[in-house]
């Protein structure tokens, strides 16, 4: 199979140092139709510079209304192979950890009921399996599921989950995110699969303020580890970083956020209550200085991407929570925001839009928080705000 | 052909099972680490036990091929344990030093892309683009296939004054977190769609169509059977055509790709931020988009050039003045630059003192 | 009230808004809820179980998920038919 199309513009993608995402398919297009039709359409994509897909529509495994996106291509007469290329979304484990035996099992299977190609992964997490035909969805799954792989979500639902490698290997995480991450999956495992929020909702879990997941960005909820005492210093390892040539006036006092810090040339001083955790000082120099010993997590709520009204960054409600497996009190505070804005919401409204429409007072009053200084960078500037009958007792 | 049984909601596999045994063992108990080469780093446990990782980067489409290659040197060198980054490298996990040369050899052999950790640019977040997607204005894969062949000494092997994190969406629903990246390209339509009235009649549920656009430009127009479009509403979005595809938004000639910098997702020294635009407007030049290229390029060897050391693109330019970023880089200031959507007030100049 | 009985409604239901208006589930159980008088549970319990056999499903379009009647030619793609 394979070399059913000449693909002139493409094959100049492939030239270069970087890996080449053609020759991917071409791989792929030398065992399955599906991916030759899919290299003859991205090719003439290429020479009309515009795409040929249709989505959306009813496509699914049974009883689930998430984990599998419809996707067709316009011109399946001349793209047989391709009328059907749905996405399969299976949910990657925590951490994006794998062992060469899963997934050698995942790929066979892959192999079996769909075009051979993937995305390891896609932006939410997701293992992303890309392309396969209506009649394979149910028998994929099957084979999949009973080994105990699921689907992610898709629509207006949980959206999988997902964190930063955490503890595992970061010497920075103040969380287990891992263990959050896989805790939060489980926990909401109906929600994920049976879309019946008003939009998506998601969840993401950073070990510290570095943020390697980008939560901050892109998550209604997101989870971002810190500490509460003071940073512990290590003063003999701080005069190795100098030793070895680091200009601490210049790279770390001089760029901490706070003016917190000084060094004479012998001795580094912090001085914590001015700290606010931005993790410059401890990042550069991991060997000296180390977070507190207090950790827990920072919740942040309503971030989303720019459409429609403008691009939004998670915001600060629950300044310091303390984080233990199972994580119930995580769980509750989550659900609390949920129903909230499943009861207010107008479809397609994240929660961060809602929040900015109803103001944060009645959803701080659905979670039970109290509002803090730490929530705003700034207080009103305007004289005009609301009273209610609560506030005159 | 018989079938296992299903099961549901089973969520993932507990990640406790690909854990290597080093990881399971030092779990919450590392120290620090090291960057050992731009493509390497040794993760040292308190009680001393030390993870050497080897990071490669990957065009994130990977064929079932590529996959059971990378297993293969995962049980070779890894003991078969193995994880990919939030940014889509592949990371091989090695507790034996070593074998660390060995892997790197092999890995140089089969021509892998070793790096991206340190100051130093990592693989570039994307979305679908024509290879997937409905709504692209242009292919994600090719630019960044493009960009990091231009590129790629700074994966390998050259450092900046910090990390740049790029970013390709190939529509403005920016599926990656284009919105908060070092230097991100962002694919745009530029005119109004047009309707194919008899067939919006005969194939859309006029309603839905209504209800799709973000800004209330559509009306529904009962002489035709079909709709009308406000051409002063309309911001390009394209969710129309993805309900009702008469309504064709995808318009070649005019489409292409703006270049907004200066985000980040970190709270380090700095606040989070928000890309903000510089160029408006390149089009379309597939298959290796040499303009879109070059703009980059530009935009990077000025930040090396004027960044402090730790400074990210966005600390750079605030410091600086974005009326200096447009004079360092020569990029043209235009109409498009100036905010007139939600956050115009919060980026007009409220004051006298500024730069030339 | 027989779970088939408010399974009946359901569909009729469906029916009758079928290229009117896309059906969240929350749209289906508030109007059951209100023409049966059943507590949400139970409607919730008997859509699902509509849902799991096929009879009506899940879908997307318009950013958003509805639950929709499948089409025949759907349903022998699937093999249900
Ligand atoms: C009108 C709005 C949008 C539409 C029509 C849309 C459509 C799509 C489609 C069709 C896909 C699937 C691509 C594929 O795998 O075939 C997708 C993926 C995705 N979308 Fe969007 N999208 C929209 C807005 C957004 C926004 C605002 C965000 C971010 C907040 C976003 C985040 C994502 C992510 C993370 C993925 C997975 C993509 C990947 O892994 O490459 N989308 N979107
Ligand atoms: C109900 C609310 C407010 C009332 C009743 C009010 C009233 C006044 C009055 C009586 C003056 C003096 C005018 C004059 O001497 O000509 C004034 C000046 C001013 N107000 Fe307000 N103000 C209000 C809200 C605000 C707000 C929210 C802002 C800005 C955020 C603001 C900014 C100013 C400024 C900049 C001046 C000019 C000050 C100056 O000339 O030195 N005012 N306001
Ligand atoms: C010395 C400072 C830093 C070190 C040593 C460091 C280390 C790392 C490591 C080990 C990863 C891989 C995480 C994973 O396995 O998923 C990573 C990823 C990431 N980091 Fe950092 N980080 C640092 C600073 C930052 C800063 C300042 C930012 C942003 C403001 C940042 C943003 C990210 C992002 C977005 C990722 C995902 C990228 C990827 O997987 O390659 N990091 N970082
Ligand atoms: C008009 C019809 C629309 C269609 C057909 C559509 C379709 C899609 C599809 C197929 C996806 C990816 C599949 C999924 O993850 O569910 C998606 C994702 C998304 N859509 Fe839309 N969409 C539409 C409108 C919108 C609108 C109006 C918005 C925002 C106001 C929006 C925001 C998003 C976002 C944020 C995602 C992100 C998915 C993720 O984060 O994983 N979509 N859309
Ligand atoms: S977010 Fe923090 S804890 Fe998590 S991997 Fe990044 S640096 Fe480590
Ligand atoms: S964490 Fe940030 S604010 Fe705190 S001392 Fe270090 S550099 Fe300063
Ligand atoms: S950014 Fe736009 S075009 Fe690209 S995958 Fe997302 S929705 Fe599709
Ligand atoms: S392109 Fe977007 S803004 Fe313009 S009419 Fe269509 S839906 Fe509305």
């Amino acid at each position: 199979m394979g070399g059913k199309y000449k693909t002139p513009m493409l094959d100049e993608l492939e030239k270069g140092p970087w890996p080449s995402f053609v020759t991917e398919i071409k791989k792929a297009a030398k065992r399955t139709q599906m991916a030759d039709d899919e290299l003859g359409q991205v090719e003439k994509s290429y020479v009309t510079k515009r795409g040929y897909w249709k989505h959306g529509g009813i496509v699914g495994v049974l009883g689930y209304g998430g984990g599998v996106i419809g996707r067709y291509s316009s011109l399946p007469d001349e793209f047989p192979g391709i009328a059907h290329f749905h996405t399969v979304r299976l949910n990657q484990p925590s951490g994006f950890f794998y062992t060469a035996e899963a997934l050698r099992m995942i790929m066979d299977i892959w192999d079996k009921y769909g075009s051979g190609l993937t995305n390891m992964h896609g932006s939410t997490g997701d293992l992303v399996l890309l392309g396969t035909t209506t009649e394979n969805l149910e028998p994929l799954f099957a084979e999949y599921s009973s080994r105990g792989w699921d689907l992610g979500g898709s629509g207006s639902a949980m959206r999988t989950p997902s964190c930063c490698v955490g503890q595992a290997r970061c010497e920075w995480a103040c969380i287990d995110t891992m263990n959050i991450c896989n805790e939060v999956t489980q926990y909401y495992q109906d929600q994920l699969h049976r879309p019946s929020f008003p939009y998506k909702f998601k969840i993401k879990v950073a070990g510290c303020a570095c943020d390697c997941v980008a939560a901050i960005a892109r998550a209604d909820l997101s989870i971002i580890g810190t500490w509460k005492d003071n940073i512990r210093i290590d003063q003999a390892e701080v005069k190795k970083y100098a030793d070895a040539g680091m200009n601490i006036q210049a790279e770390i006092i001089d760029m901490c956020p706070t003016d917190c810090m000084s060094y004479d040339g012998k001795t580094m001083k912090i001085n914590d209550v001015q700290c606010n955790r931005c993790m410059h000082c401890i990042a550069k120099m991991t060997k000296a200085l180390k977070q507190g010993k207090v950790k827990g997590a920072t919740l942040l709520v309503g971030s989303k991407a720019p459409i429609v009204v403008g691009s939004l960054l998670s915001w600060v409600v629950v300044p310091f929570i303390e984080l233990k497996a199972p994580f119930d009190n995580l769980k509750d505070l989550a659900d609390k925001m949920i129903e909230w804005w499943d009861d207010n919401a107008k479809p397609r409204e994240r929660i961060g839009e809602l929040i900015e429409v109803k103001g944060m007072r009645p959803f701080l009053e659905a979670i039970e928080m109290p509002p803090v200084p730490q929530q705003v960078r700034e207080p009103r500037k305007d004289p005009f705000f609301f009273w209610s009958e609560s506030d005159f007792n | 052909m018989s079938l296992p049984e299903r099961q549901t909601d089973i969520g993932p596999p507990h990640y406790e099972k690909f854990l290597p045994p080093i990881v399971k063992k030092n779990y919450g108990k590392w120290a620090y680490h090291e960057v050992l080469t731009p493509g390497t780093m040794v993760h040292v446990a308190e009680g001393g036990d030390k993870l050497y990782t080897v990071r490669v980067g990957s065009p994130r489409i990977l064929s079932t091929d590529t996959i059971r290659e990378i297993c293969d040197l995962a049980e070779k060198y890894c003991d078969g344990y193995l994880r990919f980054t939030t940014r889509n490298n592949v990371e091989f996990l090695l507790s034996d030093q070593k074998k660390v040369d060995p892997l790197l050899a092999e890995l140089k052999a089969k021509k892998y892309s070793v790096g991206g950790i340190g100051p130093r640019i990592s693989n570039i977040v994307h979305t679908q683009g024509w290879v997937h997607c409905h709504s692209a204005c242009t292919d994600a894969s090719g630019l960044v296939k493009a960009i990091m062949d231009e590129l790629h000494d700074y994966f390998t092997t050259k450092a900046l004054p910090n990390k740049v994190r790029l970013a390709v969406a190939c529509c403005v629903n920016m599926c990656g977190a284009v919105h908060c990246s070092d230097i991100a390209v962002v694919a745009i339509h530029r005119k109004v769609p047009v309707i194919d009235d008899v067939n919006v009649g005969k194939m859309c549920e006029i309603p839905t169509t209504v209800a799709s656009c973000p800004t209330s430009a559509i009306r529904p127009n009962p002489k035709t059977k079909s709709i009308t479009i406000n051409e002063e509403k309309c911001m390009y979005c394209g969710n129309c055509f993805t309900v009702c595809p008469p309504i064709e938004i995808h318009n070649p000639e005019q489409d292409g790709v703006a270049i907004v910098v200066g985000g980040k997702v970190g709270s380090l020294r700095t606040n989070p931020k928000f890309s903000k635009l510089a160029i408006p407007y390149i089009p379309n030049e597939p298959p290796r988009w040499p303009s879109t290229v070059a703009a980059i390029k530009n935009i990077l060897d000025v930040y090396a050039a004027n960044a402090k050391k730790h400074e990210r693109v966005g600390e750079w330019i605030e410091r600086v003045g974005w009326e200096d970023f447009f004079k360092l880089t020569g990029i043209p200031f235009t109409f498009q630059h100036i905010d007139d959507f939600t956050f115009m007030r919060d980026t007009m100049r409220n004051s006298a003192a500024f730069k030339y | 009230m027989e779970q088939t009985e408010i399974q009946e409604k359901i569909f009729a239901y469906m029916q009758q808004m079928k290229g009117k208006k896309k059906l969240k589930e929350k749209d289906i159980i508030k109007k059951i809820m209100e023409d049966t008088s059943q507590d949400k549970d139970t409607v919730k319990k008997a859509l699902r179980a509509m849902i799991d056999v096929g009879k009506v499903m899940y879908s997307y379009g318009g950013g958003s998920s509805s639950v929709e009647i499948p089409s025949e030619e759907y349903l022998k793609e699937k093999g249900l038919i």
